[in-house]
């Protein structure tokens, strides 16, 4: 496949900030004025019902765990990824088969085997690896929570009996995972302590230092304008023709 | 039969931004002293839900079928709303009329002068007005929108199996349309209205081509 758009994704333990982060970048990408896409693991719509259904009934193991996401992320790859890079585009991913990696190969799903169901989805231009301490981000989503989900904390694993020790567990081998894949160079490092400002700085001069946009059309400014007032109104008292 | 109102058709791909300036040319006109009634595509009483709501079966249908719901669908607005409004003196804007299921059709195979023949008895437009767009602008006025899971299997021409990604196949069904605008344009004496300028723009270039239709019956905002 000829390479074509620009794709970026974003990757990082739970509470890392990495979606607080892709957000802002989507967001100042689009007051660029260029065509840019953003999308969320596990978030078509077909899929998600089936998921959900796995959950709440505990069905799941690491092996359909494993198909099941990458069915989501096919569907959103077919639907939203790939025709947006197709015309020239670009995609912002909020988890990649870096996050499938690290998660069903944390579960025991072997590595090759992820590589391979995942072989269809090229490498991104850019992959950012929000870094943040285990102990950061296990404080972030864990302190103050009652409980924790079943797969969240990888109950389903029998690591361990207690859901918060289960989780502490499991979140240390996704960061095993996505340190090993930073040292091949699959993943860029980003330190993602700090306030969100500060880390989207740290964000924007990395996209900078990768990213070339200047192959990507901007989107004309009439047809903003259009999208933008397509909800509004005129004030005709006030208004003059031919003035633009 | 000539009645006192007027029906103004404003045509044209999806997205082109026919109902925006449907919407604007509606309350322009009220503004002036004018009463207006909107009708369109799956909006009667009678079809309207059931279009809409069973967008995915209708698009499976075979062209035949298709074609007849929705002339039944204009067809119940017309009787039952647009022609006694115009008899009363409204002016109707109609947001796509006939050559919409006309050429969606046409592309897909269907006999265009079979589906022209169900539409034969029609109020014809005082004016229509083809909103007119390259796809590719179409294509990122919908990305800019943030639209793209709008588009749906048959509005991108998927079923014509024209390219297996959806926004390369829209082009392309987008560009076969825009064709056949233009054809059937020329041919009814519709004009063609490019939408590449600012939205106040288009509004403009639409209220300068009815004027010679509305223009005596329009009453200023601001008396004196």
């Amino acid at each position: 496949m000829s390479k074509e758009g620009i794709l970026i994704a974003v990757e990082g333990m739970d509470g890392s900030g990495k979606s607080t982060q892709a957000k802002l970048l989507y967001h100042w990408l689009r007051a660029k004025g260029l065509p840019v896409y953003h999308t969320e693991w596990n978030s078509s719509k077909i899929v998600k019902q089936a998921t959900e259904i796995g959950k709440n009934e505990r069905r799941l193991l690491p092996r359909t765990f494993h198909l099941i996401h990458a069915a989501d992320f096919a569907d959103r790859w077919a639907k939203q990824i790939e025709p947006v890079l197709k015309i020239g585009g670009i995609v912002i991913c909020d988890r990649y088969k870096y996050t499938a990696m690290a998660r069903d190969g944390s579960r025991g799903v072997p590595l090759e085997m992820i590589e391979k169901t995942y072989s269809f989805a090229r490498e991104p231009d850019l992959t950012i690896y929000f870094d943040v301490p285990v102990d950061t981000s296990y404080d972030r989503i864990a302190k103050g929570r009652g409980a924790l989900k079943h797969y969240e904390a990888g109950m389903d694993m029998n690591w361990s009996s207690d859901p918060f020790e289960s989780y502490r567990i499991f979140q240390s081998k996704v960061s095993e995972i996505y340190a090993q894949l930073v040292k091949k160079g699959r993943i860029m490092r980003l330190d993602a302590t700090g306030t969100v400002p500060e880390v989207q700085k740290r964000t924007r001069i990395m996209f900078e230092n990768y990213i070339d946009l200047s192959n990507i059309f901007v989107i004309d400014h009439a047809d903003r304008l259009a999208e933008n007032l397509n909800q509004s109104d005129i004030d005709w008292l006030s208004y003059k023709e031919g003035v633009e | 039969m000539p009645y006192p109102g007027k029906l103004i058709v404003i045509e044209g791909a999806d997205q082109v931004g026919r109902s925006l300036h449907a919407r604007l040319l509606s309350a322009r006109l009220e503004a002036h002293g004018i009463a207006t009634q909107t009708i369109g595509l799956a909006r009667s009483k009678l079809m309207g839900e059931l279009l809409k709501s069973h967008t995915n079966d209708i698009h499976h249908l075979n062209w035949r079928t298709r074609a007849l719901l929705y002339a039944t669908d204009l067809h119940d607005q017309i009787k039952n709303d647009v022609q006694p409004l115009l008899n009363a003196g409204f002016v109707i804007i109609s947001d796509r009329y006939d050559l919409t299921p006309i050429i969606r059709e046409k592309v897909r195979g269907g006999d265009p002068e079979w589906i022209k023949d169900l539409y034969s008895e029609i109020p014809i437009p005082d004016s229509v007005l083809i909103l007119h767009c390259g796809p590719r602008r179409l294509l990122n006025r919908i990305m800019f929108g943030e639209k793209l899971e709008t588009l749906n299997h048959f509005e991108s021409g998927m079923d014509l199996a024209l390219s297996t990604s959806i926004t390369s196949s829209f082009l392309k069904y987008q560009k076969l349309l825009r064709q056949e605008f233009e054809i059937v344009g020329e041919e009814s004496g519709a004009v063609l209205i490019p939408t590449r300028g600012t939205v106040e723009n288009v509004h403009d270039k639409i209220w300068k081509q009815i004027q010679p239709i509305i223009g005596k019956l329009i009453q200023p905002i601001n008396n004196g």
